[in-house]
């Protein structure tokens, strides 16, 4: 079946969104000059797959719990914002708050992406080729980030139980982040991640792995003189 | 919010251009900041052409013909009022010095104290916003012999709060923004024009934009003519 094209520079936001959650599972959707745009294939539950041709704005995907989307370009903040499954993959790079608080699915950046990439993660996938900003992984709840390049300050900074591996260098870390042992499940588990995300420049053997120290989240009798 | 627009041209030939690439730019931007816009215009004459007003920027834009308007650098501003009124006295674009032009997207914690040294030190305000006590701040080193990357750096060390910076005098385009970054900025780099906005989607429509380096500045960055 041909892909439906849909013309963003013809159609509101909102028609673009109504013609694409109207398509049946199955179905494939070309978006044709996004320019830009915020907030194209957000909150769909059909299992279709959407490419956007060329850059796109803010929150592409979000609430996603279907759809597996490419976008062909850059976009800007908030990408696969709370994502529920499905797959998300842009070819550029992506700016702010990359898959914040994304609850399941893949999100690939085959570039770089910018400033607090997964903040307050909660349980999805994201694999960074390139380099991610400061504060990556802030506040990450649950899931697994891969940093295929260097890490900026602060990574992990207030971490939960998510997971950071990094494959190039870490320009510091956050509170209660802490430096881990590399586990042959962690190096079979990146391994898979690679494979998925389609990226051969990592050596999964040689990656850095961040959790936290835990010392954080949990009040301690110790610090009782502090309140 | 608020949103920021400026162009800076390489290539001569844009110039009979510049005004209607920056109101379409600014158009773009109404929806970050709805209360006011202002436009400034480098026309070559050695004036700096300063439109503000209280409003939508597309309905400023083709009030004063900014699309008409011809030049080699231009900065616009929409405004989301904040922390001040919403007059054309409030309104960007600040101009503290001859030629010397800014714009912030974010807030300043601690305007009030740096006002007041300022005020000391003699200077006038027009205004009780916070941006503008930046921009005299910015003024201020530059009459004393800064250039513009260095005044912008020392602001930094004085100004507490979030900014997002476009400043410009009559030969440096400059963007600042501060560590954590919660205000955006993008830049597009063309053999032609370097144009910054506070979203891509106000960069999509400028000439030759598929092939410009498009990229996010962080800390300082100046463009010199």
């Amino acid at each position: 079946m041909d892909p439906v094209i849909i013309d963003a520079a013809r159609l509101t936001t909102r028609q673009i969104n109504a013609n694409l959650r109207e398509l049946p599972d199955g179905a494939r959707a070309v978006i044709t000059e996004p320019r830009g745009r915020h907030n194209l294939a957000v909150g769909l539950t059909n299992k279709i797959e959407i490419t956007i041709d060329g850059n796109a704005g803010y929150y592409i995907g979000g609430l996603g719990d279907g759809p597996d989307i490419t976008v062909n370009g850059f976009t800007g903040w908030g990408i696969g914002e709370n994502l529920m499954s499905g797959v998300i993959r842009v070819k550029g790079s992506v700016s702010q708050s990359a898959a914040a608080s994304a609850h399941g699915g893949l999100i690939v950046v085959e570039g770089d992406a910018s400033l607090r990439a997964g903040i307050s993660f909660k349980g999805a996938t994201l694999a960074i080729a390139g380099d991610a900003g400061n504060l990556t992984g802030f506040m990450a709840q649950a899931g697994t980030i891969l940093i295929g390049g260097d890490a900026g300050e602060a990574l992990g900074d207030s971490l939960y139980e998510a997971v950071i591996y990094v494959a190039g260098d870490i320009a510091s870390l956050g509170a209660d982040a802490r430096f881990s042992d590399l586990t042959e499940d962690d190096v079979t588990a990146v391994k898979a991640l690679c494979g998925q995300a389609g990226f051969t420049h990592i050596s999964p053997e040689d990656v850095t792995k961040v959790d936290s120290a835990r010392q954080l989240y949990h009040f301690t009798s110790a610090h009782a003189s502090a309140y | 919010m608020c949103g920021i627009a400026g162009l800076t041209l390489k290539d001569p030939g844009l110039r009979p251009e510049l005004g209607a690439m920056l109101a379409g730019m600014l158009t773009m931007l109404e929806e970050r900041g709805p209360d006011s816009a202002g436009v400034a215009i480098y026309d070559g004459t050695g004036t700096l052409n300063v439109i503000k007003d209280v409003g939508g920027a597309e309905q400023i834009c083709a009030k004063f013909g900014i699309a008409g308007a011809p030049g080699y650098q231009g900065v616009g501003h929409t405004r989301m009022a904040t922390e001040s009124a919403v007059t054309k006295a409030h309104c960007h674009p600040f101009v503290p010095a001859d030629g010397v032009c800014v714009v912030h997207n974010g807030s300043f914690s601690n305007h009030h104290t740096v006002r007041r040294e300022l005020e000391r030190q003699g200077t006038r305000f027009e205004s009780d916003n916070d941006s503008e006590v930046a921009a005299r701040y910015i003024g201020l080193r530059l009459a004393q012999g800064d250039d513009l990357e260095t005044a912008l750096h020392a602001m930094a060390t004085v100004m507490d709060g979030f900014y997002t910076l476009l400043v410009t005098t009559a030969t440096e385009f400059a963007v600042a923004r501060d560590p954590i970054a919660c205000k955006p900025a993008v830049i597009a780099e063309t053999d032609g024009y370097v144009a910054m906005a506070s979203e891509y989607r106000a960069l999509a429509d400028l000439p030759g934009i598929r092939g410009a380096r498009v990229f996010e500045p962080t800390g300082v960055h100046t463009w010199t003519r």
